[in-house]
């Protein structure tokens, strides 16, 4: 068959729409071929190419921003102390 | 306390430490990160992260060695959090869960313009533009975008950490995104892009 038929499409039958399938590709959710379908889905889908472009920057920059600190130094010796008074 | 059904383990002392020290610590930076993001206090990050070791360290048997400790860590500390610190706060749940959701199975979502919010305008963002704005966000949105987007968990394991159907986590973690990029938005305003 010439016309590829959507993975996306659930066992109900149902049509996911675009931000649903975009959910699953950018959480890493989607199998390789709902990936494939999806990169196709996007030469000729604009608001899915913007979309993209502007929740995986958002993905990346949410955990350069927010991550990355260490907990204090005192906390870890703070819990084995406790540890080791209760064992 | 426990994570899956598994059968109730046994350990030696020194398996105890073992499993404590290999598997547990390890997780200490992310864990204080999500108390931090949770609570926005770092005094009660560090109370509410000790106490999840502490909890974690006493139900250790309920732990299956070598299976996902860190999911195992965050889901006593969110637990931890609902009814320690949030008890005491007295700080009520503000968001109507079903009108969220009924809100996302209408056809009203698919309506919804997305916030035309720009990559370049987020990669100007390079103050604490994005992480004041995940902290302004009620806390059960909060959350889903912390396990998602920065530590990176799987819709299934979320699904468990957070004691909600994986649809749930579909539909609060598209709601949460939403409402970061309207805030993304409104900065992005006020610092001249249109």
């Amino acid at each position: 068959m010439a016309t590829s038929s959507n993975p996306f499409i659930l066992a109900d039958g149902k049509k996911p729409s675009c931000m649903e399938m975009l959910q699953s590709i950018l959480d890493g959710e989607a199998t390789p071929e709902q990936k494939e379908y999806f990169k196709k889905h996007m030469d000729h889908c604009m608001p899915c190419y913007k979309s993209y472009n502007v929740d995986m920057t958002l993905k990346e920059l949410l955990k350069t921003k927010c991550c990355g600190g260490a907990a204090p130094e005192d906390l870890v010796a703070q819990i084995k102390a406790k540890i080791n008074t209760t064992a | 306390m426990e994570f899956e059904d598994a059968p109730r383990q046994h350990y030696t002392e020194k398996e105890k430490q073992e499993i404590f020290n290999n598997e547990f610590m390890p997780h200490i930076n992310s864990m204080y990160n999500f108390g931090y993001r949770l609570t926005l206090e770092r005094d009660d990050a560090k109370d509410l992260v000790q106490d999840t070791y502490l909890k974690a360290y006493r139900f250790i048997e309920s732990f299956q060695k070598g299976t996902n400790a860190k999911a195992w860590l965050f889901r006593i500390l969110k637990n931890s959090f609902i009814n320690d610190y949030r008890k005491k706060s007295k700080e009520p749940s503000k968001v109507d869960y079903q009108e969220v959701e009924t809100y996302y199975n209408s056809d009203e979502v698919d309506r919804q313009i997305t916030p035309d919010l720009r990559v370049e305008s987020l990669k100007d963002m390079i103050g604490d533009e994005i992480s004041n704005a995940l902290n302004s966000l009620d806390v059960d949105f909060r959350t889903v975008i912390i396990l998602c987007d920065l530590e990176g968990f799987k819709y299934e394991e979320m699904a468990k950490i957070l004691d909600i159907p994986i649809g749930t986590v579909r539909s609060r973690l598209h709601r949460a995104r939403n409402l970061l990029k309207e805030k993304l938005k409104s900065y992005a305003q006020s610092m001249g892009y249109k």
